[in-house]
Formats: structure tokens, C-alpha cells, sequence
């Protein structure tokens, strides 16, 4: 009797996986259905928290035990933490609008030959210290919030304006040629192929580099203590070495930024039907 | 044979060539192709450009769309807005914008729907707003996009999307359009559709002109009425040049090739020159 052929599953490794099949978890270029994904994570998640809880369960320990951090976070809502989480988003907000506008401006302009020297030249300027640019801000400013905004600005713009040259450089010159063979004029090129045909990537650099500037906050706010805001709480809880409440607060600040870049990306996917980034 | 008469000229390039630097791309490009009337027929023209990797057919053909101004010579063209003078419309040097250009990858607007893609190529027009609408819609129902009026070109299949970046093409520039290897790796369904966007921009108006460049001889020969071979030229010691040029011209509407629905003897006869002629440039 002859050898039957038989399909073997296992030889399509680049196809969803439909049953539970764990070895497939471990073989480089698997594609899993989701339902293998999101146990995955659970797996994860679960291993991270038990190690926490075990880890910090004996008497030495270099974080502090999940029960401490619940109650620093309920001491840090007692002392206002949503007034303080509203007062860095608000600086965030306000440094973000002004770091768009002028970042938009000279990414903008810079397939102009005028005035891409000035596009780059800000560009190379991210490898400057910030320490220098700090304190020339503070002779020109004379209130501390407007220092706080001026530093994010200028540390964002930086970056965001790196970004946006790389957007514009990858645009392919058949998207411009395309334009051009519509009887665009040069400005048109640039107002439909950069300007409109890539305004859902200034959304996708602003959600990558706010992630940056989310980071930043700590060490910005702290230039004004007055103003309140998630750095200045960190900042105290630091200072009294209170460890419960520097996790709590690292989580939110870490929470309130994933709700940031969720908020950004949804808005890009809903505004912009053809956009697939 | 089928009758023709060949009326004004369409498109004339005169010594053209093309260098960057030290380096020249084409050289000594001189060609004419005039208006083909047919009694009794709408008919436009189809030229092909046939060569090898290299000799310079897409520089041509930037420099033929005025995408690129040549180095020396000119390309010419009709000027519609100067009065004719002898019943001859004045000629003009080809600017951004009075060739269309369908690239090999069909580039589209991203962020432009089927329908808006085509209200701004006619943006320019004299019509009235009902009027280009009224146009638009009647090209999306002959070329079988109507349903895909809303779509964003990813969300076009591959033959939506040559079928609206030729139309782009047409509705903007009126009635000379160049493709860039069209042909290039399609499937056999998007072939038959790039061929019936041919006929149909060739039978909606006399003045219609399709240039194009592939690397299917067979399929050059069947579609063109006229054929140019662009190639190294050999020099005086019978070395290959550096530069493209035109090496032969073959026009089928003289030769009776043109406008045959199949592809006979003489057609294969024609390729098989035609091949020679490339492997010799």
C-alpha cells in the first residue's frame, strides 16, 4: 500500500495559525490570529506583575510593593493629582500648537532653496545642549511658564522639524512629476503633494515625537515649581525618597501618554481614510 | 491597406539631446509625427519607442512632457491660442503641463478621491462646474470607474488605477499623453485594459496621441501606427556610442501594419527587424 500525502499545516508558516499550537509562539515569522496575540500580552502582563509582587515581597527590594504604590497614588489624588495632570497637558498643548506651527513653516519651505539651509541648519541644532539654550531663555523671559513653554518649543521643534525633512525627502519625485504633468506650478506641487498629500504624517511625527517631549515634561517643569504639573510631584515625592509615589506617578505619567498617542493615532486613521503609515 | 492622409504636424523634435555634466544621455533626436485623418474614422496616433535599458527613452520622454528642458534643440508642438496663419496653427516648445505623463507605477494624488483626482486635472478648464461634472461622470461610466468615483487610490485595483491616471492625464492636458512603459509588469487582465484605454483615447478624438515605451516588441508593432528604436549609434570604427538616439523609424500606417485587429506575418516579420535592431544598439 502506497504512502498517503498529507497536508501538513506546519509548512505554511507565514499563515494565520488556527489552532492553539504553542511551538508556533516560539518560531521566528510566525503570523498568530489574534485571539494567540492577546493571550500573548495577557501572559506578559501577568508574568511582569507577578514578579513585581514577588519580588518585592522579602526584605530587600528595589521597588517598592504594589500595596505602597496604590497608596501613594491615593495620596497623590488627595493632593490633586487631576489639577496637576491638567496643568502639564496644558503645557504640553500649548508647547505642541506652537512647536506644529513653526516647525510646519520651515519644513514647509524647505524644498524652497532659499530657505532650506535654514530648514537643515535647525535640524543639525538638536545635537546642541540643552543646558546652553536654557539660559539664554532665561534672560530673555522674564515669568517661568513662559521659559517652560520656550525650552518644550524649542527641544520640540528641533526634532519635529528632523522628522517632517525626512518626510518631505522620502516623497517619491514621481508624486511631484505627477503634479507638474497636471499643469501644477511650483507652489501648487508644494501645496498638494507636501503640504495636503502628507498631513497625516505631520500627525504620525507629532504622536512619535511627543513621546519625547512627554519625557521631557519632568525636567521642564521643575524649572517653576509654583505652576504645578505631573514633574514638580515627582520632583517632591523624589526629594522625600517616597518611592510608593514615584511609581504611582511614573504609571500615570506613562498611562496619560499611551492616551495621548491613542488619541493622535485614532485621529489620524479616522481623518484621513488613505492614510496607511 | 487601409487609407489615411496625413495632415498638420503634431509633434516635432528637433536635434535634441540631453547632458548632465560630461555626460550625454541623448543626442541628435529629430522626429515628426503629423495628425492622421482616416475617412470616415476617428482616429488618433499611437507612437512607440522601443530600446534597450539605458539609451534613454525616459529622458526623452521627460523632455518630451517638459518635465525637463533638453540641453540643445526643442520639442514643438501646435499652439492652440495663436490664430492659425496660412490655415497652419503656430507652433510652440512643449511646457510643464501640455503632455500628459502616466509614469509606470500610474502615481496618483494619495489623498484624493477617484472623483476630486479628476475635478482638479480639469481645473483649469473654461467648462462650467455641471459641465465637468457632467464630463467626468460620462468618462467614469465608458471607462468602468463609476463605482469607484469615491475611492482613494489605495483602494483602486490595479487596472482602476492606470484607467484613472490615464484619464487624469486626458482631462487635463487635452490630447497628448505619454506612458512609461504602461505594460510593465502587468498581468494579462490590466494588458487587455491598458489596450482598451488605448482605443478608446484613440477613437474619442483626431488629435489624440498616445507615446509610449515598452519592452514588448509584439506588443509595440500591434498597437503603434508609427515606431521609433532608440540606441547606441555606432561610431566610424564601429563601436557603440555612449548616447541614445533614433536609429530607425518604422511607420506602419505606410508599411500597412497599422490598425489591424490581429497580429499576422508580416507583423512578426516586423518584430523580428525590430529585435534585431535593439541587440544591434
Amino acid at each position: 500500500m502506497g504512502c498517503k500525502l498529507t497536508h501538513n499545516p506546519q509548512t505554511h508558516n507565514l499563515q494565520p495559525t488556527t489552532a492553539m499550537n504553542f511551538r508556533s509562539w516560539f518560531r521566528p515569522f510566525e503570523i498568530l490570529k489574534k485571539e494567540h496575540n492577546i493571550a500573548l500580552i495577557v501572559i506578559w502582563v501577568v508574568m511582569v506583575v507577578g514578579y513585581w509582587f514577588v519580588a518585592t515581597s522579602g526584605e530587600k527590594k528595589l521597588f517598592p510593593p504594589p500595596e505602597k504604590v496604590i497608596e501613594g497614588l491615593q495620596a497623590l489624588y488627595g493632593e490633586g493629582l487631576v489639577v496637576h495632570i491638567a496643568s502639564s497637558l496644558g503645557l504640553c498643548l500649548k508647547a505642541t500648537l506652537i512647536s506644529v506651527v513653526v516647525s510646519l513653516f520651515f519644513a514647509y519651505l524647505s524644498p524652497v532653496p532659499f530657505m532650506r539651509p535654514v530648514a537643515i541648519g535647525l535640524s543639525r541644532m538638536r545635537y546642541l545642549p540643552l543646558t546652553g539654550i536654557t539660559f539664554y531663555l532665561a534672560m530673555m523671559m522674564h515669568d517661568a511658564r513662559s521659559m517652560q513653554v520656550g525650552v518644550l518649543v524649542i527641544f520640540m521643534s528641533l526634532y519635529f522639524i528632523t522628522s517632517l525633512l525626512g518626510v518631505i525627502k522620502d516623497i517619491p519625485q514621481e508624486e511631484i512629476d505627477h503634479a507638474r504633468s497636471l499643469k501644477c506650478s511650483r507652489w501648487e506641487v508644494l501645496w498638494e503633494v507636501i503640504v495636503k498629500g502628507r498631513i497625516d504624517y505631520v500627525i504620525e511625527v507629532l504622536r512619535q515625537n511627543l513621546a519625547i517631549t512627554w519625557m521631557m515634561l519632568v525636567t521642564v517643569e521643575s524649572i517653576l515649581v509654583a505652576a504645578g504639573g505631573l514633574g514638580v510631584l515627582i520632583k517632591n515625592s523624589d526629594k522625600f525618597m517616597n518611592h510608593g509615589r514615584i511609581v504611582a506617578l511614573q504609571l500615570v505619567i506613562l498611562l496619560v501618554g499611551l492616551g495621548i498617542d491613542w488619541i493622535l493615532n485614532t485621529t489620524r486613521k479616522s481623518l484621513f481614510r488613505y492614510s496607511k503609515i | 491597406m487601409n487609407q489615411y492622409e496625413q495632415k498638420d504636424t503634431i509633434l516635432h523634435a528637433e536635434n535634441v539631446s540631453v547632458s548632465y555634466g560630461e555626460k550625454t544621455i541623448i543626442k541628435d533626436i529629430n522626429f515628426l509625427e503629423q495628425d492622421t485623418v482616416r475617412p470616415g474614422k476617428v482616429q488618433g496616433q499611437v507612437i512607440a519607442f522601443l530600446g534597450r535599458s539605458g539609451r534613454g527613452k525616459s529622458t526623452l520622454f521627460r523632455v518630451i512632457t517638459g518635465l525637463n528642458k533638453p540641453t540643445t534643440g526643442s520639442v514643438l508642438i501646435p499652439d492652440p491660442t495663436k490664430k492659425p496663419i496660412n490655415g497652419k496653427i503656430p507652433a510652440k516648445d512643449v511646457a510643464e503641463g501640455d503632455v500628459g505623463f502616466v509614469d509606470q507605477k500610474y502615481t496618483l494624488f494619495r489623498h484624493k478621491t477617484v472623483y476630486q483626482a479628476l475635478i482638479y486635472a480639469m481645473r483649469n478648464s473654461p467648462l462650467s462646474k455641471t459641465e465637468k461634472h457632467d464630463k467626468i461622470m460620462r468618462y467614469l461610466a465608458e471607462w468602468g470607474l463609476e463605482k469607484s468615483k469615491d475611492q482613494y487610490p489605495n483602494e483602486l485595483s490595479g487596472g482602476q488605477r492606470q484607467r484613472t491616471a490615464i484619464l487624469e492625464q486626458l482631462l487635463s492636458s487635452g490630447h497628448y499623453i505619454v506612458m512609461d512603459e504602461p505594460f510593465s509588469g502587468l498581468d494579462i487582465g490590466n494588458i487587455l485594459n491598458v489596450k482598451t484605454a488605448f482605443k478608446l483615447i484613440n477613437e474619442s478624438h483626431d488629435l489624440n496621441t498616445i507615446i509610449f515605451s515598452t519592452h514588448d516588441i509584439e506588443l509595440a508593432v500591434e498597437l503603434a501606427d508609427s515606431l521609433y528604436v532608440i540606441g547606441y549609434p555606432r561610431n566610424a570604427e564601429g563601436k557603440l556610442e555612449t548616447y541614445g538616439t533614433i536609429l530607425h523609424h518604422y511607420d506602419l500606417k505606410a508599411m500597412g501594419l497599422a490598425w489591424h485587429d490581429g497580429f499576422g506575418a508580416q507583423h512578426r516579420e516586423l518584430a523580428e527587424e525590430v529585435k534585431k535592431a535593439l541587440l544591434a544598439s
